[in-house]
C-alpha cells in the first residue's frame, strides 16, 4: 500500500495544482437527468489526483439537503424531470445550479422529442454554464473553483 | 487473419405461428440468443426479430406478427425475458405463455405490476434512486429484504430513455452512427463499430486491414480506459482509497492518451462507416507504444499492491456470485460471464477486426464472485496491452471498405465492448436506416446482476454492481 500510496504522492507533487485561494467550501450534488455516462466519468475523474477537487473544498455530498450546488448532467428526458425537481425541492438556500455538459445546455441533443423535458433553463434558473461533450475534468474543475471563489467573493 | 467469414447473413422467415419453433430449433441447435427485437414495418405491421449465433453462422429469425401476439421464448431461453419484456411495453406485444408479462420501460405501471412479490415474515422493501448517493446514473433498485439480506432485487432503468433507435431512423446510413454513439460515452467505439459493421454487411461491403486495425485500436484503447476505471470503482466499493486513486490516475494518463492519439478523451468521432480517416506517424505510434508499456508497468506494480492487501481482497471474496449455469441460463456475456468460467469472447470471432489468434482468458479458479471480476479484468488489461503493442508495431494509415457481397436488407454487427458482447442490428430502405436495434454488453448483464444480488447483504450491493460496473445509458438508450 506505501507503494500505491508514494506514488500517489509523487503525481501531486508533480501536477502542482494551484493552491487553493479561498477557505470556503461548496458542497455539490450531482443530478444525472438522462446523460450518455460521458459526463459523470469526467465529473468523477475531476476528484482524481491530477485535479484533486477535494483540496479546494469542493466534494461532492450524498444528499441533496446537504448540498450548495446541484450539477445537473444529461438531456433532461421527462421519466427524469420529477426525480431532478424532487433533488431541487430538497436543497437548502442559497443554492447555485449548473447545467454540466452540452445535453443539459440543450445543445445537439439526440433521439425523439417527446422523450425530451426540454434543456435545464426551461426548467430551473441556471446559474452556472459548463460546455463541452462531454466537459473535461480540467474545464469541470476550473468553472467550479471559480464559482467558488466568485461565491467567496461576494460575502 | 482467418479467411474472411462468408458475410450473408442466413435469414429465416417464419409465421407468428412457427415463430417459437424456429427459435427453439436455433436454440436446440446449439446457436446463441443474442437479442430479440419488434419493430413497427411499413403497413403498421408489427415484425420481430431473433438474432441466433454460433462461431459458423449468424442467424436472424424474421416474423411478421400480424394479430401482436407469438409464444414466448423465456421458459426455454431466459436470456429472452427483457426483450420481450420491452417489446410488449414498446410495441404492445403480447407473448403468450410470458407470465407474468411485467413492465420494463412503462414507469406508469402500479408498484404491484412490475414487482415480483415477496411475503414472509418481516420481508420489507427498500426503494434506492433513481438518484443515487455518488456520481451515478440514474435507476431505480427495489430490494426485497429481510433484515440485512436480499431475497429479490427488481431494477428499475430507462429513466434514461432518449429515444435513440427511433430518432436515428430515415435518416441516411452514415449520418445515424452519431444515434448509436450517443447511447454511452464509455462504449461509444463499440457500439459506433457494431453499428458501422452492421451497415457494412447490409451494403455488401467488407473492411480492408488497415480499417480493421484502426477500428481495433480504438476499440482497445476504449476497453484499457474502462477496465481500469472499473478496477478503480471496485476499489471504491470498499472504501480503499489508495487502490481508488492509483486506478483513477491511470486511467485519466489512457485518456490523455485517447485524446493525443484521436482527439477526444472518449475517442468520440472517430468512426465512420465505410472507411477510417485515422492515420498515425511512425513517430506517434512509437510514442503511444512507450506510453502504453509504461502504463502497463504501472498497472503491474498496483496491481501486485492490490493482492497483497489483505484487508482489501477479504471483502471481494465470496461476495456477488453468479454460477457459471447461471450466466449461462441468464445471457451474461463480457468479464461478468468469463469471471465464471464461460470463455466467450466476441474478439475471437471478429474476422473483420485486427485480433489474430486471440485466445479468451478466464480468471484462475472463476468463482463469479467480486474478486473473480476483478481478477479478470486485471488479465484482460494485460491481454489488450498486447494486442495494442502488436497494434502500433507500424505506421497506421486511412483504410476503406471493398463492395465485396451481395447487398441485402438486413445488417448485423457483432463487438465485444468492455462490457461484453454488443449487437447491432440494422434494416434498411436503399441508402435510409428504416430500423436500429442496439443490444449492448451492459443490457445482457442488467438480469445477472440482479440475480446475483440475491442472498447478498443490502451493503454489499454497491460493491456487487460496481464489479458489474453496467452501463445505464446503454441500456436505457
Amino acid at each position: 500500500m506505501f507503494v500505491l500510496l508514494n506514488q500517489l504522492r509523487r503525481i501531486r507533487r508533480d501536477m502542482a495544482a494551484p493552491p487553493p485561494v479561498t477557505r470556503s467550501s461548496l458542497a455539490l450534488r450531482h443530478v444525472d437527468a438522462g446523460s450518455c455516462n460521458g459526463c459523470e466519468h469526467e465529473l468523477t475523474a475531476a476528484a482524481n489526483p491530477f485535479y484533486d477537487l477535494a483540496q479546494y473544498g469542493l466534494g461532492i455530498v450524498a444528499s441533496p439537503r446537504h448540498a450548495d450546488v446541484l450539477l445537473v448532467t444529461g438531456a433532461i428526458t421527462t421519466r427524469m424531470k420529477p426525480a431532478l425537481l424532487a433533488a431541487h425541492a430538497a436543497m437548502p438556500e442559497p443554492r447555485l445550479i449548473a447545467a454540466l455538459g452540452d445535453c443539459a445546455l440543450g445543445r445537439n441533443l439526440l433521439g425523439q422529442p417527446d422523450q425530451h423535458a426540454g434543456a435545464l433553463e426551461q426548467i430551473l434558473p441556471v446559474d452556472l454554464r459548463i460546455p463541452g461533450c462531454p466537459p473535461t475534468p480540467a474545464t469541470i474543475a476550473a468553472a467550479l473553483i471559480r464559482a467558488l471563489e466568485q461565491r467567496s467573493r461576494g460575502r | 487473419m482467418t479467411a474472411q467469414r462468408t458475410e450473408p447473413l442466413a435469414i429465416t422467415p417464419v409465421a407468428a405461428a412457427g415463430w417459437r419453433t424456429a427459435c427453439l430449433a436455433a436454440h436446440l441447435n446449439g446457436e446463441r440468443f443474442e437479442g430479440l427485437f419488434a419493430t413497427i414495418g411499413d403497413a403498421e405491421t408489427v415484425e420481430l426479430r431473433a438474432l441466433f449465433s454460433s462461431p459458423a453462422e449468424t442467424r436472424l429469425i424474421v416474423c411478421e406478427a400480424r394479430d401482436r401476439s407469438v409464444e414466448t421464448l423465456v421458459e426455454e431461453i431466459p436470456a429472452a425475458a427483457w426483450d420481450e419484456r420491452e417489446a410488449h411495453d414498446l410495441h404492445d406485444l403480447r407473448f403468450v405463455g410470458h407470465e407474468p408479462l411485467r413492465p420494463l420501460l412503462d414507469h406508469h405501471a402500479p408498484l404491484a405490476a412490475w414487482t415480483v412479490p415477496t411475503v414472509g415474515h418481516d420481508t420489507h422493501e427498500v426503494a434506492v434512486g433513481p438518484v443515487h448517493a455518488g456520481v451515478i446514473e440514474s435507476g431505480h433498485f427495489r430490494f426485497h429484504v429481510v433484515g440485512e439480506r436480499v431475497l429479490y432485487l427488481d431494477v428499475r432503468l430507462f429513466y434514461k430513455r432518449r429515444g435513440l433507435e427511433a430518432a436515428a431512423t430515415g435518416h441516411p446510413l452514415a449520418t445515424s452512427l452519431a444515434y448509436a454513439q450517443r447511447a454511452c460515452a464509455a462504449c461509444a467505439v463499440t457500439n459506433s463499430v457494431a453499428y458501422a459493421q452492421a451497415c457494412e454487411q447490409a451494403l455488401g461491403f467488407a473492411p480492408d486491414r488497415e480499417l480493421g486495425r484502426a477500428r481495433t485500436l480504438l476499440l482497445e484503447l476504449e476497453r484499457v480506459y474502462n477496465h481500469l476505471h472499473d478496477i478503480s470503482a471496485i476499489c471504491a466499493g470498499v472504501g480503499f482509497a489508495a487502490g481508488t486513486m492509483a486506478y483513477a490516475t491511470m486511467k485519466e494518463r489512457a485518456q490523455r492518451l485517447n485524446e493525443r492519439l484521436a482527439g477526444h478523451r472518449f475517442l468520440f468521432h472517430t468512426v465512420r462507416v465505410g472507411a477510417s480517416d485515422q492515420t498515425l506517424d511512425a513517430a506517434t505510434v512509437q510514442r503511444a507504444r512507450s506510453e502504453l508499456r509504461e502504463l502497463r508497468a504501472e498497472h503491474a506494480r498496483a496491481w501486485r499492491q492490490l493482492q497483497f492487501t489483505a484487508s482489501l481482497q477479504a471483502r471481494l471474496d465470496g461476495v456477488g456470485i453468479l454460477t457459471r449455469d447461471d450466466a449461462d441460463r441468464l445471457g451474461a456475456v463480457g468479464p461478468v460471464a468469463r469471471a465464471a468460467g464461460i470463455p466467450r469472447d466476441l474478439r475471437s470471432e471478429s474476422p473483420h477486426l485486427w485480433y489474430q489468434l486471440f485466445d479468451p482468458v478466464t480468471a484462475p479458479g472463476a468463482a463469479g464472485d467480486v474478486a473473480s471480476r476483478m481478477v479478470q479484468r486485471a488479465l484482460e488489461l494485460d491481454q489488450s496491452f498486447t494486442v495494442l503493442d502488436q497494434l502500433l508495431a507500424g505506421p497506421l494509415t486511412s483504410g476503406r471498405t471493398q463492395a465485396t457481397f451481395e447487398a441485402a436488407e438486413f445488417g448485423v454487427g457483432r463487438v465485444e465492448s468492455p462490457r461484453g458482447a454488443t449487437v447491432c442490428v440494422i434494416e434498411r430502405n436503399d441508402g435510409r436506416l428504416r430500423a436500429m436495434h442496439l443490444r449492448t454488453g451492459s443490457y445482457a448483464n442488467w438480469p445477472a446482476l440482479a440475480h446475483a444480488t440475491a442472498g447478498n447483504l443490502l451493503p454489499e450491493f454497491p460493491l456487487i454492481n460496481k464489479s458489474f460496473e453496467l452501463c445505464y445509458a446503454c441500456a436505457d438508450r
